[in-house]
């Protein structure tokens, strides 16, 4: 059995005395979409914040290709270390707020990373970042700036600009929450997309529908910890824990 | 109130002394451009390692702030004089910077300029901070989980932003900044307020400084419109932008 892609063992992550994370094993193996649900303030976002260092866990370890991606208990930060560079161009993030370089147009928020981080050519990043774009269905707005845009074209162009550094991994942090409802379903279908391909992914979402459809595996989180796990036919249609059926009890009702 | 016009609006005595008063003020003009070059990029220095990450860094955060914080709160007078009055003396400092001569000015011009870029440059940290932390700080994680370094996402992503947010306060400070060049005349430094002085003790008369004064108000008052412009150009863009987030 091939090691996973991606271990979490025993992480936790507090900001202040506030403990968000309560110590999460998870394995991911290559190619596998987890889907992660849980109430606002169960510590999912700050989860895949841990898994690309952005917040780096205080205890635990996590695992990327076998590399241990934190400098160890107790350092608190993964700032300045080798891991960091490893991490970040390994793991691809996209945020709910599409955080898109303004100043930039769609084109160059996407070519910008390969060019100053990975050292690529002008042309090499453009001719990518084209490709790129056109994959996620926006090869005619390559010259638009962020604020011309609609919020799913944006996200989309967050996901063309993730994909440019190559990642082995996409953590998606509720991709479609600050999204018009008409717009969820173009950014979904880019996420799908993905999915086929075989990216690992790891996706928080509220999204029961994709979660059902896309993931491989749902992991249910409340409290800092994971409450459970499992494919998604069995922790959404027959939860076995208390929480779990009374979160999903609250989200299916809408 | 004759007495009065002749004492400040001699136009007799500013006509004579038009040439030497202009060209005096080309001095502070001078000394403006070169102190506001430097002092523009010294804020930004002092406001980039303001906002540097980890405990690393923790001491040359900590002497920044000093820095800004007592250059703030001492007089720019007190700065020019002590610089001036000091530098020369300490003989461990190489005679081309203890006294300077670059570029064919003399002395108290660079103790002048020094005086100024230490005490702006303290300033325009501070706006500059300003404009860094008006930028929504998901720029730098978007920046950050790219790959990109701290330093990286600030000169690509966050001052680019920065800058665009600022332009009304900073050019406070640029006017402020001209007007404080005034000070450089108690070192010797022969710029239209040290002229015009002369004029008046040799003269008896105020006339000079008044045309000392018209030539600052030229210079500074469509500036001081050009603040108002952009601020409210800003705030434009500011409602604009609320809007599109509320609907």
């Amino acid at each position: 059995m091939a090691e996973p892609q991606l271990r979490l063992k025993n992480v936790h992550k507090r900001f202040g005395k506030l403990e968000v994370l309560k110590g999460v094993d998870l394995d991911v193996d290559k190619g596998e979409v987890i889907c992660i649900l849980g109430p606002s303030g169960s510590g999912k976002s700050t989860l895949l914040r841990c898994v690309n260092l952005l917040a780096p866990p205080e205890e635990g370890e996590i695992f990327l290709e076998g590399q241990d991606i934190c400098k160890g208990p107790g350092s608190g930060t993964g700032e300045s270390s080798w891991n960091l560079d490893f991490v970040r161009q390994r793991v691809g993030m996209v945020f709910q707020q599409f955080n898109l370089f303004p100043h930039k147009t769609a084109l160059e928020n996407v070519t910008l990373a390969p060019v100053t981080v990975l050292g690529k050519s002008k042309s090499e990043a453009e001719e990518k970042g084209r490709a790129l774009l056109e994959r996620v269905g926006l090869g005619n707005r390559l010259g638009q700036y962020p604020e011309t845009l609609s919020g799913g074209q944006q996200q989309r162009v967050a996901i063309a600009r993730a994909l440019a550094m190559e990642p082995h991994v996409m953590l998606f942090d509720e991709v479609t929450s600050a999204l018009d409802p008409e717009l969820v379903k173009e950014v979904l279908d880019t996420m799908r997309e993905l999915a086929e391909e075989g990216m690992t992914m790891l996706v928080v979402t509220h999204e029961i529908g994709f979660a059902r459809e896309v993931g491989d595996q749902v992991v249910f989180m409340d409290g800092g910890v994971v409450v459970e796990q499992g494919d998604p036919k069995s922790v959404l249609d027959n939860p076995r824990e208390e929480r779990t059926q009374k979160f999903l009890g609250l989200v299916l009702e809408r | 109130m004759k007495v009065f016009f002749e004492q400040y609006f001699d136009f007799h005595i500013m006509g004579e002394h038009f040439g030497e008063v202009l060209e005096a003020f080309f001095q502070n003009l001078l000394i403006f451009l070169v102190a506001a070059i430097i002092a523009l990029i010294w804020g930004l220095v002092l406001a980039v390692i303001r906002q540097t990450p980890g405990k690393g860094l923790l001491p040359l955060r900590f002497l920044t702030i000093a820095y800004i914080d007592v250059l703030r709160a001492i007089p720019l007078l007190i700065i020019i004089l002590i610089i001036s009055g000091g530098v020369p003396f300490i003989t461990f400092i190489p005679k081309d910077i203890r006294i300077p001569e670059w570029f064919g000015k003399s002395d108290p011009f660079w103790y002048g300029v020094a005086g100024l870029v230490f005490v702006y440059g303290a300033y325009m940290a501070e706006v500059y901070r300003a404009g860094i932390e008006a930028v929504p700080k998901g720029q730098m994680e978007a920046a950050r989980s790219l790959g990109m370094s701290h330093l990286q996402a600030m000169r690509h992503i966050i001052i680019p932003q920065a800058v665009t947010k600022i332009p009304a306060p900073m050019l406070n400070e640029l006017i402020s900044l001209l007007k404080d060049t005034t000070l450089v005349s108690v070192i010797a430094f022969g710029e239209s307020t040290l002229v015009s002085r002369e004029i008046l003790a040799e003269r008896l008369n105020s006339s000079a400084l008044i045309l000392t004064a018209f030539f600052f108000l030229v210079i500074c008052l469509p500036g001081a419109r050009l603040v108002d412009i952009l601020i409210k150009r800003n705030q434009a863009k500011i409602t604009r932008g609320a809007h599109i987030e509320v609907a």
